[in-house]
């Protein structure tokens, strides 16, 4: 290793997926990051280390993944399929299938169950423990609006968002309808949604490039809130954390060399891995290579700034 | 007669004899009386002749005398060294007596009766030997003397290799006095050397006192500090004899005031590394001030590197940093006028833009905190804005004139200033232009509404892109609102063709109305959407306000979506907007306008408040698309709000038939998908 300071993106990991990035995790439990790409391919990294530990082959695009933990994990996958993947044997097994490629994926460590949506506009839960037949592990299938874009966990609480602007918020222990039905209070599809931490609601971003804070509680969300501090990746190649309460933006990392695919935090907050690679919003074009950047994140960054007095003139 | 007549005379002789002397003689008187009877016997005997009798005789005695005569010689000999000797012992001793200019302690007694000679020669032998060692002992101290002298000299001519040899001594002059002289010589040579370095070792410290005053000066060094010191400032200009401190010109003390003078020269160093640096900055800040780069010399910043170690005069570097402080305000006086009014002009474009933030802002004439003084501003802002191509052309010439009289580029910040008002006043007329073309497009639209209504007799209902699902899927939850009540098919959009559209769905922004706790909220809906004046900012900064059913501007562009069924009636009515499209050409143009739009035409609207406010509420709502969605568009278009018009009539009469192809969106990843399947199957 030398001794010259990381630029200012970050580490580049080595062993990059050779074509684009649709999310990248890290684990819980250590500072692995697990990468899906539209190569086909799930890979292992240790990201201090820089260095790959595993790849697994799918039949299609993978176009999310998730861990159960450190020696284990799931892929969703463009051929229809849900694959549990065991790193330290390298093995990986088909946990069940939707009618349509499958774009979400979450482990519940709630309720211990995999959850997938998928672009046949259906949630399924699967039971991974055990069970080898994929007819088996299969617990329920929920459909959706619409096509599902995307999914967020916390808790007991699951929150899908379709196409067509659906957000869907469901109690995992009751899975036989949602919870809340709501549309994104934003113009324009819905790109990502994520739960806070802290269980009380979940931020959604759309196309446009813009973020809603929601709550769940609908009485809480009179009250004042606290968003905290969450960052956003955009296809401007910039990664912002921004101040929930102040709706401000506190920082703004050097610029990637293309979109933000993904965004990750290391489990202690010290690492942030992005995923630098092209998301096809202008189409098929030439574009950069795609890269994934691992950077520390330090507290100045992130931390919120004392509230300023709103200016009457702005 | 014979020997023994010779003797009687010897006998005779005045010479006294001691007896045994005389006894000797006697003796010998006797022996020889008796040898020669003896002798006269043997002849008798023999038979000699008289005649060799004579012989004989003759013969002894010729013998015997010249026996004597030797003895007589032997005495006379010595006697004449005896006599030689003394003379030379009086010689010698008048030499030494002279030389050494003083008498022997035992004076040389002045008997006239000259005693015997070995008698002489006694006497004058102590007194030789007493001046020998005298003049021995005189030489050697003139030798020790000498000998001092040469060595003062060699140290004086250290490297000349002077005679290593013994000093002259002049052997002829060995007295007292001389011994003086040489002596005081020596003194002297010492007294000289010793001055000499008195005064080396003065003038070291009238430096060193000197270097200690000049660096007190320079350095503001506190009076504490002086005071150690004092002694040897003070004496300055005193002369060497003058200082009378004992051991104060002692090389120990000298090294003492020197080791402070090196200690205050390092510090002096490293303040002027500061005051360097002071001007450095100095220098910077001026640059920054009149807005031009001071350029980085390196070579200046190693130079200032080594200030410390002594290899730059610092003093040196100081000066030339302060001609170039001095350069820079001379240039920046030049500069002042124009820098002034870049300043005007930026401030103006600063207002253009705050303007245009603002004329975007739809709640800018609610009553609220501040909207007065927004107002003021915007005034005050648009009279700005209008002065600005003037203030533009003025300064543009005097940069120019400035660079034709200076000979060179104006710069600000390191870029062309030229350069900079021209790209402002080419995204100017850029804007103008783009300003102009959506003018011209509201018109038309305008027009078409004008049309339209002469047609129809009533406004075109809403246009708004929606998720067009024919199939009853749709409908999970959210999905509920959309059902047709009148089984017609709903919407229109307006085709497109590359992008995929963020088609909205029919929605409340408010959070608070967009969630459904249960599938029979419908009706609820549109009261809650009602009463419910908080929505959620999605606008990071601008504060939210409730709209009031008056207001008719959308904020953005909406489509103003029925949701409620124009008929006050089933709350599962929420039809599709009873949006007719009045045509698919003025939709296309619709999303073509990428302008915001002044919705025209609540006007007509003659419903109940309720139902304007609902709609105000759909006008929330997202509409149309043909933007590129990456890129935030600053507006968007606006579709048309229609009035609400008898739904069943509506509907019937215009729908268009659009494939649900059209309507459907599509994410990236969906697209991707595609594009990686099209490649698969090829």
């Amino acid at each position: 290793m030398t001794a010259a300071p990381p630029p200012s993106t970050g580490r580049e990991l080595s062993n990059p997926p050779t074509d684009g990035i649709s999310n990248l995790r890290f684990s819980n439990h250590s500072d692995h990051l697990l990468v899906s790409s539209w190569d086909k391919s799930v890979r292992l990294y240790d990201a201090s280390a820089n260095a790959l530990r595993g790849e697994f082959m799918h039949g299609g695009a993978v176009l999310d993944c998730c861990f159960h933990d450190d020696s284990s994990g799931f892929s969703a996958s463009a051929d229809h399929t849900v694959r549990r993947l065991v790193f330290n044997y390298n093995r990986e097994d088909i946990l069940g299938r939707h009618d349509a490629p499958v774009r979400c994926i979450e482990y519940s460590y709630a309720t211990g169950q995999v959850i997938t949506g998928s672009w046949d506009k259906t949630l399924k839960c699967w039971d991974p423990r055990g069970a080898s037949a994929q007819e088996r592990s299969l617990v329920g299938t929920y459909a959706q609006p619409e096509r599902v874009y995307s999914m967020s966990l916390v808790g007991n609480r699951l929150v899908v968002a379709t196409a067509g602007r659906h957000v869907n918020v469901y109690d995992l222990r009751n899975m036989s309808q949602p919870e809340q039905r709501r549309e994104s209070s934003l113009k324009y599809q819905t790109r990502c949604v994520r739960c806070y931490p802290n269980g009380t609601g979940y931020a959604l971003s759309s196309v446009e490039g813009r973020v809603a804070m929601e709550f769940f509680d609908l009485s809480e969300a009179g009250q004042s809130k606290n968003y905290g501090t969450f960052a956003t990746g955009g296809c401007d190649g910039y990664v912002n954390v921004w101040d929930g309460n102040n709706k401000k933006r506190l920082y703004q990392y050097a610029k990637y060399p293309t979109s933000v695919a993904a965004l990750s935090f290391s489990r202690d907050g010290r690492l942030l891995a992005v995923a630098s690679s092209y998301t096809y919003e202008e189409g098929d074009k030439p574009h950069e290579p795609d890269a994934i950047f691992v950077r520390s994140v330090n507290e100045v960054e992130v931390k919120p700034k004392p509230k300023m007095l709103p200016n009457p003139a702005t | 007669m014979g020997i023994n007549g010779f003797l009687v005379q010897v006998l005779a002789t005045n010479r006294v004899f001691n007896p045994s002397q005389s006894n000797l003689l006697l003796r010998m008187e006797k022996i020889c009386g008796s040898l020669l009877y003896e002798l006269q016997i043997i002849w008798d005997e023999i038979g000699e002749s008289d005649a060799e009798r004579d012989r004989m005789l003759l013969e002894l005695e010729q013998e015997c005398l010249e026996i004597y005569r030797r003895k007589v010689d032997q005495a006379n000999r010595c006697r004449a060294q005896l006599k030689q000797a003394i003379a030379d012992a009086e010689a010698e001793l008048a030499a030494i007596c002279s030389a050494m200019g003083e008498l022997p302690v035992h004076i040389r007694q002045s008997d006239p009766n000259p005693e015997s000679l070995k008698d002489e020669l006694r006497a004058i032998l102590p007194q030789i030997e007493e001046m020998r060692k005298r003049r021995i002992d005189r030489k050697n101290q003139f030798i020790e003397v000498l000998d001092e002298i040469r060595n003062i000299e060699n140290e004086i001519y250290r490297s000349d290799g002077f005679a290593s040899n013994d000093p002259a001594i002049d052997e002829a002059d060995l007295s007292i006095k001389s011994l003086k002289n040489c002596a005081e010589n020596c003194r002297h040579s010492k007294r000289k050397v010793r001055a000499f370095y008195d005064y080396c070792s003065h003038w070291q410290l009238q430096d060193v006192a000197t270097s200690l005053l000049e660096l007190w000066n320079l350095m503001d060094t506190p009076i504490e500090e002086q005071q150690i010191f004092q002694k040897v400032t003070c004496k300055l200009a005193a002369s060497e004899d003058e200082i009378t401190e004992p051991d104060m010109l002692s090389v120990d003390y000298i090294d003492y005031v020197k080791a402070e003078v090196s200690r205050l020269e390092e510090l002096k160093a490293s303040k002027m590394k500061e005051l360097v640096l002071k001007k450095k900055a100095e220098l910077e800040v001026i640059c920054r001030k009149t807005h031009l780069i001071s350029d980085k010399d390196s070579a200046m910043e190693t130079a200032i590197d080594a200030i410390e170690s002594g290899a730059v005069d610092a003093a040196c570097l100081l000066e030339q940093i302060e001609l170039r402080i001095a350069r820079v305000k001379e240039e920046a006086l030049s500069r002042k006028e124009i820098l002034e009014k870049v300043e005007k002009w930026m401030a103006a474009c600063e207002e253009e833009s705050w303007l245009e933030e603002y004329n975007r802002d739809d709640n800018r004439y609610n009553a609220g905190r501040g909207a007065h003084l927004a107002l003021k501003r915007a005034e005050k802002a648009r009279a700005l804005v209008n002065k600005l191509p003037a203030m533009v052309d003025t300064l543009a010439s005097k940069v120019l004139a400035w660079e034709n009289e200076e000979g060179i580029e104006f710069t600000y910040d390191g870029v062309r200033l030229l350069s900079m008002l021209e790209s402002y006043t080419v995204l100017r007329q850029q804007k103008e232009i783009e300003r102009k073309r959506q003018r011209d497009q509201k018109k038309l639209q305008g027009q078409l509404l004008a049309e339209q209504e002469a047609l129809y007799g009533s406004k075109p209902s809403p246009v708004k892109n929606q998720n067009v699902k024919k199939d009853s899927r749709l409908s999970c939850g959210g999905a509920s609102k959309r059902k047709l009540s009148l089984g017609a098919p709903i919407l229109q959009t307006p085709k497109r063709d590359m992008l995929p559209s963020a088609k909205a769905t029919p929605n409340t922004r408010k959070a608070k109305t967009n969630v459904r706790i249960n599938q029979d909220r419908l009706k609820d809906d549109g009261l809650s959407a009602l009463s419910s004046g908080r929505r959620v900012s999605d606008k990071a900064g601008l504060p939210m306000k409730q709209q009031s059913p008056i207001l008719v501007k959308a904020r953005e562009p909406e489509s103003p979506m029925l949701r409620r069924p124009f008929t006050p009636i089933s709350t599962t009515n929420l039809s599709k907007p009873n949006a007719s499209n009045i045509s698919e050409d003025l939709n296309k143009k619709h999303n073509e306008m990428l302008h915001k739009a002044v919705i025209i035409n609540n006007t007509p609207f003659t419903p109940p408040p309720k139902i304007i406010s609902s709609a105000d509420e759909e006008n929330r709502t997202p509409q149309t698309t043909a933007i590129t969605l990456p890129s935030t568009p600053s507006t968007v278009s606006v579709p048309m709000q229609t009035a609400i018009t008898p739904a069943p009539l509506i509907q019937t009469a215009i729908i268009p038939a659009l494939s649900v192809e059209d309507e459907i969106e599509y994410s990236f990843e969906e697209r991707r998908a595609d594009l990686c399947c099209l490649d698969h199957n090829q």
